[in-house]
């Protein structure tokens, strides 16, 4: 149906940075070992492959359940999904550890992005369907009820309008996620559930900080996030201008075809433009 | 919302099974009904022939199940020898054809259902075929039977069969959005096995963290444990080499009091030889074991295998460390089931590989084999056997998100593909998600050659692309792997499934 042939940029191993980086940027890792269950290594593989693409430098910091978080030492933060029961020990390890310093973190406008059970954890709280609330990091003004084992979970693909463009992905949660008055969906659903699957929104926005329960991985299908979120970071390190320079355009015609194969798959016309790269 | 609310595909068998447990009805009136259920069942599947509704080969099940909800434990209890259930995320279907393999070779008559249908409605299928239209098993019930069950389906599976033996081979993620996590269907699988009544031997891979765990506490019966003790060629995550692996670990914390695990040795995933520094909990000592491990190519392995009378030379006709797992868990079963060790091992070098599973069919002079993979250690096993022979190979991988192969494809993430980058391998990337596949190629550093979502046409060119005399590997979730095999069937280059044989 289509030959690909040679990316015009010459693939390097994953990790692998220029001699003489244009950039650098250091991302941390919240939680690898125990929040990494829904596809998580894709958007950090995104996020590596793209800067390596550019001649920029990433390098990722794990940050593990008993490490302390300098809130001042990264220019990009993620955290992905895990298992129940871990997510107890993670609620726990942001209560009495990490919680004011991640919160300082975004304050400052580090760009963080917190898939599904990261997006919970950094929330306000989680009512599980039994048992007790788990306190959250309180960094989305957004709290998650489960109701209970007997409810369907919201699974499938979803389809959001982020700005002027698309967002897809695929989600598969329990809890219902409710937002503040004041709280700033990531964007309106056009299929599937989001949030609640009442109120037709999905995510969470605040300064910097995108919460979401795409995934699928989500980033590899969404360039114009990923670079977004790059955009973000170069910016606040290198300024708005060299930010845009850094940046130029890759060979995304791959990474499109994925997304509006299934934006056709769940009804929804793909759009223009596609890209959204400088805040 | 225009996402579909998915019926899970085990509904029907919920309903039954939770009937079923409970067998209170006696005398002529159940008979009655069970007589009824076995003349609805097969009638059912006879018309579903006759109209070639194809591998339609749970109906007779469904509709049985629905006359009578006790026909699975009542047929069930009629087998003079018992039954074998057999279930995991990886292995099922190998591991019961190489059980069956060896129950036959020790004397037994056996009784099987049919690969993919595997929930309670198949298995009930299985006996119902086997039953005549007064409501009894044919030839008195002198036979054993083997059944591969789905993770899910098997807490109702084995409420109805109180089953003999069990063997359980592994636990990884596999179909989130069907399944659940990992500890949610380890969680599923305890209560079921508490639930056993009767003398059942539970057969569990001690290299498993979370399947051995299972053995604490059970009540039923004994519990057997098989496992591998080291591999020839220190074939081990431990010890490789150029660069660090994508690994995915389902299980990293003690079943018991969820310190983190280690590992003195980790073959793949979190397979190994584990232990818990906290609480002590560790590798429980396997009875039937398997070392000097060595690969005789892509047909076979040869290892030394460890029954409880000694150890012996054996030889499987698969690839991969996986299919000696197998092996170990079939082996343990046919123990239980009092098959000696000389039948056992002459078995496992007579099992021929199952449909998909390493299959080797010559297309016109070229070779194609078609290893199954639907969960990221499946790949990662898959590509890790495959080795050296991609380098330069020709491949067709095949990734769908049909109910069956689940519809989350966040998984192929986690795989290991980066293990095809700089092999020069010419790639075909098919399947409902050709795209995503195509994706996750160009971001592990080796791109698709050609993307075509439509599997025959995919197949057909990557086959006109293998030269005559070499190889063309095919690497499908399971619905390409069926559609795959359905497009080779139908220009005649290999047997229909339902025409090869059965033991």
């Amino acid at each position: 149906m289509c030959e690909t042939g040679e990316t015009n940029h010459e693939p390097s191993t994953a990790g692998e940075t220029a001699a003489h980086p244009a950039a650098t940027l250091r991302l941390g890792h919240l939680y690898p070992d125990q929040l990494n269950v829904y596809g998580d290594r894709g958007n950090i593989l995104t996020f590596q492959r793209r800067c390596a693409w550019r001649g920029i430098a990433l390098e990722i910091a794990p940050i593990g359940a008993s490490d302390q978080l300098d809130p001042a030492a990264y220019d990009l933060l993620f955290i992905g999904g895990g298992q129940d029961r871990e997510q107890e020990d993670i609620a726990r390890d942001l209560r009495e550890r990490k919680g004011p310093a991640l919160r300082a973190a975004v304050e400052a406008g580090v760009p963080l992005l917190a898939v599904c059970g990261g997006y919970q954890l950094l929330a306000r709280f989680y009512r599980p369907a039994e048992g007790p609330e788990l306190q959250g990091a309180a960094i989305f003004d957004a709290w998650t009820i489960h109701p209970g084992k007997r409810v369907a979970r919201c699974v499938g693909n979803v389809a959001l309008r982020w700005n002027e463009t698309t967002l897809i992905g695929f989600e598969n949660h329990g809890g219902r996620t409710y937002l503040g008055a004041n709280a700033r969906p990531l964007g309106a659903v056009l299929s599937g559930f989001g949030n609640n699957g009442e109120d037709a929104r999905e995510g969470c926005v605040v300064h910097n900080a995108y919460g979401t329960y795409l995934h699928g991985s989500l980033l590899p299908k969404n360039p114009h996030l990923a670079d977004h979120l790059l955009a973000l970071a170069l910016a606040r390190r290198y300024g708005a201008s060299e930010a845009a320079r850094l940046l130029p355009p890759l060979d995304d015609t791959l990474e499109w075809q994925a997304h509006d194969a299934m934006l056709r798959r769940v009804g929804v016309s793909p759009t223009t433009p596609r890209r959204l790269l400088i805040p | 919302m225009s996402t579909s609310s998915r019926t899970s595909p085990n509904i029907a068998d919920t309903m039954s099974a939770s009937d079923q447990a409970v067998v209170t009805e006696r005398g002529a009136l159940s008979r009655g009904r069970a007589a009824l259920a076995v003349i609805g069942g097969r009638g059912a599947g006879a018309l579903a022939r006759r109209l070639r509704l194809g591998a339609g080969t749970s109906l007779p099940g469904l509709v049985a199940g629905r006359i009578d909800p006790a026909i699975t434990a009542r047929l069930g209890a009629q087998l003079r020898h018992g039954s074998v259930v057999i279930t995991g995320t990886n292995g099922k279907t190998t591991t019961s054809g190489l059980t069956a393999y060896a129950l036959r070779a020790g004397g037994l008559r056996v009784w099987r259902n049919r690969e993919g249908a595997n929930l309670l409605r198949g298995v009930t299928a299985a006996l119902v075929i086997r039953a005549r239209p007064h409501g009894n098993l044919r030839r008195r019930g002198d036979a054993a039977a083997v059944f591969e069950v789905d993770e899910a389906a098997f807490p109702h599976v084995v409420a109805a069969l109180q089953p003999r033996v069990i063997a359980i081979t592994n636990l990884f993620r596999d179909q989130l959005d069907r399944y659940g996590e990992v500890d949610t269907v380890a969680e599923r699988w305890r209560t079921a096995l508490a639930t056993l009544r009767g003398a059942t031997t539970l057969a569990l891979n001690a290299d498993d963290p979370s399947v051995a765990a299972l053995g604490d506490g059970f009540r039923a019966g004994p519990v057997r444990y098989f496992g591998v003790q080291d591999t020839a060629d220190g074939d081990t995550d431990n010890s490789e080499d150029d660069r660090e692996r994508v690994d995915v670990m389902d299980a990293r914390s003690c079943p018991r009091c969820r310190a983190p695990l280690t590992f003195t040795q980790r073959y793949y995933s979190h397979i190994g030889h584990w232990a818990c520094p906290a609480c002590g909990y560790a590798r429980p000592a396997p009875q039937v074991t398997a070392r000097a491990i060595v690969p005789d190519g892509l047909d076979g392995t040869r290892f030394l295998l460890g029954l409880p009378d000694g150890e012996r030379e054996a030889r499987i006709a698969l690839p991969g460390l996986y299919n000696v797992y197998n092996a170990l868990a079939a082996s343990t079963a046919a123990l239980a089931m009092g098959i000696g060790a000389d039948a056992i091992t002459s078995a496992l070098g007579a099992f021929a590989p199952a449909f998909g599973r390493a299959e080797r069919i010559d297309v016109d002079g070229r070779t194609v084999r078609i290893l199954l993979a639907k969960n990221p250690t499946g790949l990662n096993e898959v590509l890790r056997t495959l080795g050296t022979h991609t380098r330069a190979a020709h491949l067709l991988l095949a990734l769908s998100d049909l109910p069956a192969d689940g519809e989350d494809v966040s998984w192929i993430w986690d795989a290991d593909l980066e293990r095809l980058a700089g092999t020069g391998a010419q790639i075909t990337a098919t399947g409902t998600r050709a795209f995503d596949l195509g994706l996750r190629l160009k971001y592990a550093g080796a791109s698709a050659t050609h993307i075509e979502p439509e599997i025959a046409a995919a197949l057909w060119h990557a086959v006109q692309a293998t030269p005559a005399g070499e190889t063309l590997y095919i690497v499908p979730t399971y619905t390409a792997m069926l559609a795959v095999r359905g497009a080779l069937e139908r220009r005649g280059y290999a047997p229909h499934y339902w025409e090869q044989r059965d033991v």
